[in-house]
């Protein structure tokens, strides 16, 4: 059996057995996770309820997700249409007759408390029901307080959730010479502990990239390479932390979200 | 000899500065720019200057410049702007890339919207030069190229029918607001940060109350009165930006922009308290030459030599950046970045005018 078709098999069962008792939709047959994403997969993908996305979905078939914050997912590579554009794909070849319209409006370089104001504005103008918020690596490159950025992060989830918008965030970037800057691990630790309090969904993408780093030094790819490779790996895992994200029940504030599976890699040939 | 210091030129040089120490995120000093009281900053002054100093290209009503040589002194103008702004993109890439070789850090490659240049290189330099693909903060100077494209239009609509100037830029600025028009980036996807269909209209104000005639000349007629309304203006849009207090956007009627404060579409609220802090201001230079007269005098010849200030400001505030990163910011770095940062501005202005002065055989 091949190792993207277990990766498949095991988040479809995650979903049925994990998550107990699940929303009024059935549950999609859930895509594959590329071969070439699924050794970074791991610890990369949490699941964390996405009420308002469950409730776009079934009044009206239709989900608006606003992309903000600092780095460049949208960039046009080899994937048509931007990385964001494999979020909406999936999700819409997941959910028949679902529409699915991305508003990107990230800048890159934009430090947390910027988007934070910029977030507001935004998502009035674009009626979002999920916020894709990129955020921590400019921060972190800026040298920003950490009780300024703690605190922009953390008023703008609670001002998104008293508003009925979902949060992902989506965490920092990875180099392995940033492995040892104390200041943007620590960046990264404050994202953790806001998403665990706030209790929101974050993909961890250093953990992927880190992992996927590791992968592609061994076939001596280009670094430029191995970022668009992460770009694409993070879009998959947010698109399944989305369909995820909609089966799963509210858990107490705090409490550690539960991890999607992902089998070990298959055994080389 | 250069001009004698100015209003403008004091008031160009001060939003230069002001600029150079934004574009440094997070450095310390970034606390004592005027945003913190403002819901404009200085983005608004930049242009609506850049649109006052026009007059001094388009000539007085009654001894104006031929026609075609205005069309061409402005479209010469936008060939300089469009040269600079592509020769300090070029630069600040390179900068990325020995900072991202140096510290061995490729994050660096991708910071301010530079990734894809490395990413997606045919299409990012086609982006770059049709200037579709903006390094962030490094998004002024195209907004700037596109109005001074689009002036020898602005000043022939003035000298045929100067009443009709406003009102049409006014109406295109609505129009964008409602229809929310933007600007499409290109390759990556998203709009510009400055859209030029809304700020056009700040460029069309500060070109229209500079001149003596129509609007500008009421304005100047009434300057009295109409600080009576902006100095509360003023102090009350300090008061909601200081203590935070912001109307909830989701609760604003359609068209939302009208009702919203937003960088990128220069929203109404943005714009009335940008005219009202021009107005309340307006006064003060006259006080500050008077006390303080060496600043006025570093300011105006920054003012009058805006083009390099700016440009050396922004490879500046980049560098700024980079070292902040390397030296983990802290007080005593950003002290350094912006002293040395501003004593380089004023060197470069003065350079500027030493040479110019030497052309003419004065030195």
């Amino acid at each position: 059996m091949g190792h993207a078709m277990r990766c498949s098999m095991s988040i479809a069962a995650m979903l049925v057995c994990f998550f107990g008792s699940a929303p009024a939709q059935s549950q999609p047959s859930v895509a594959p996770i590329p071969k070439e994403c699924a050794a970074s997969a791991d610890g990369a993908l949490s699941s964390v309820p996405l009420p308002n996305v469950a409730n776009a979905l079934k009044e009206r078939k239709k989900l608006k997700i606003l992309a903000i914050g600092g780095t460049s997912a949208s960039l046009r590579g080899p994937v048509s249409g931007g990385h964001y554009a494999i979020v909406e794909r999936f999700l819409e070849q997941t959910f028949k007759g679902l529409d699915v319209e991305i508003v990107h409006r990230g800048v890159s370089g934009e430090l947390a408390v910027d988007a934070a104001e910029r977030i507001k504005y935004e998502v009035a103008l674009s009626d979002a029901d999920l916020v894709l918020w990129q955020l921590g690596t400019a921060d972190a490159l800026a040298r920003v307080p950490i009780d300024d950025f703690k605190s922009s992060v953390s008023d703008t989830i609670l001002w998104l959730k008293a508003r009925n918008i979902d949060v992902i965030l989506v965490g920092v970037r990875y180099a392995r010479v940033l492995a040892r800057d104390p200041k943007y691990q620590e960046i990264r630790k404050t994202l953790q502990d806001i998403a665990k309090e706030r209790n929101v969904l974050r993909v961890t993408r250093y953990e992927a990239e880190e992992a996927l780093t590791k992968v592609r030094q061994n076939r001596e790819m280009e670094m430029v390479e191995i970022t668009e490779a992460g770009y694409g790996c993070i879009a998959e895992f947010i698109a399944r932390a989305i369909v995820a994200g909609l089966f799963v029940k509210e858990r107490p504030p705090g409490a550690v979200a539960p991890q999607i599976p992902v089998p070990a890699p298959a055994p080389k040939n | 000899m250069p001009r004698a210091a100015n209003a403008v030129d004091f008031w160009r040089g001060f939003a230069l500065v002001t600029i150079f120490i934004n574009h440094i995120p997070a450095i310390w000093y970034e606390r004592l720019t005027y945003k913190n009281l403002s819901f404009s900053d200085s983005a608004e002054l930049f242009v609506f200057l850049a649109g006052w100093s026009l007059r001094h290209v388009v000539g007085r009503p009654e001894d104006p410049l031929p026609l075609r040589q205005l069309v061409f002194r402005l479209g010469g103008r936008a060939m300089t702007l469009y040269v600079a702004h592509m020769a300090i993109v070029m630069i600040a890439i390179a900068m990325l890339a020995l900072s991202a070789r140096v510290f061995e850090n490729p994050l660096l490659l991708e910071w301010h919207n530079a990734a894809a240049v490395f990413s997606n290189p045919a299409d990012t330099h086609i982006g770059l030069a049709i200037l579709s693909h903006q390094l962030g903060y490094f998004d002024i100077l195209p907004l700037y190229v596109v109005l001074m494209l689009v002036a020898p239009g602005i000043a022939v609509l003035h000298r045929r029918a100067p009443n009709w100037l406003l009102p049409l830029s006014l109406l295109l600025y609505l129009v964008t607001l409602i229809f929310k028009l933007t600007i499409p980036t290109w390759p990556t996807e998203g709009q510009w940060f400055f859209n030029p269909l809304a700020w056009q209209l700040i460029f069309v104000l500060g070109f229209t109350m500079s001149r003596e005639r129509g609007p500008g000349a009421w304005v100047k007629s009434n300057i009295d009165r109409i600080r009576l309304i902006a100095i509360p203006v003023v102090v009350v849009a300090a008061v909601m930006v200081w203590l935070r207090i912001w109307p909830d956007p989701t609760k604003m009627p359609e068209p939302k922009l009208l009702f919203i404060a937003g960088k990128t579409f220069v929203t109404p609220i943005r714009l009335i308290q940008f005219l009202a802090l021009v107005a309340a201001f307006s006064a003060a230079f006259p006080l500050i030459q008077r006390y303080m007269p060496k600043l006025v005098d570093s300011l105006a010849m920054m003012g009058r030599n805006s083009l390099y200030v700016f440009c050396a400001g922004s490879l500046l505030s980049l560098l700024g950046q980079i070292l902040r990163f390397h030296f983990e910011g802290n007080f005593v770095v950003d002290t350094l970045i912006v002293g040395v940062g501003i004593a380089l501005l004023i060197a470069i202005a003065w350079l500027a005018e030493w040479r110019d002065r030497l052309k003419k055989g004065a030195v």
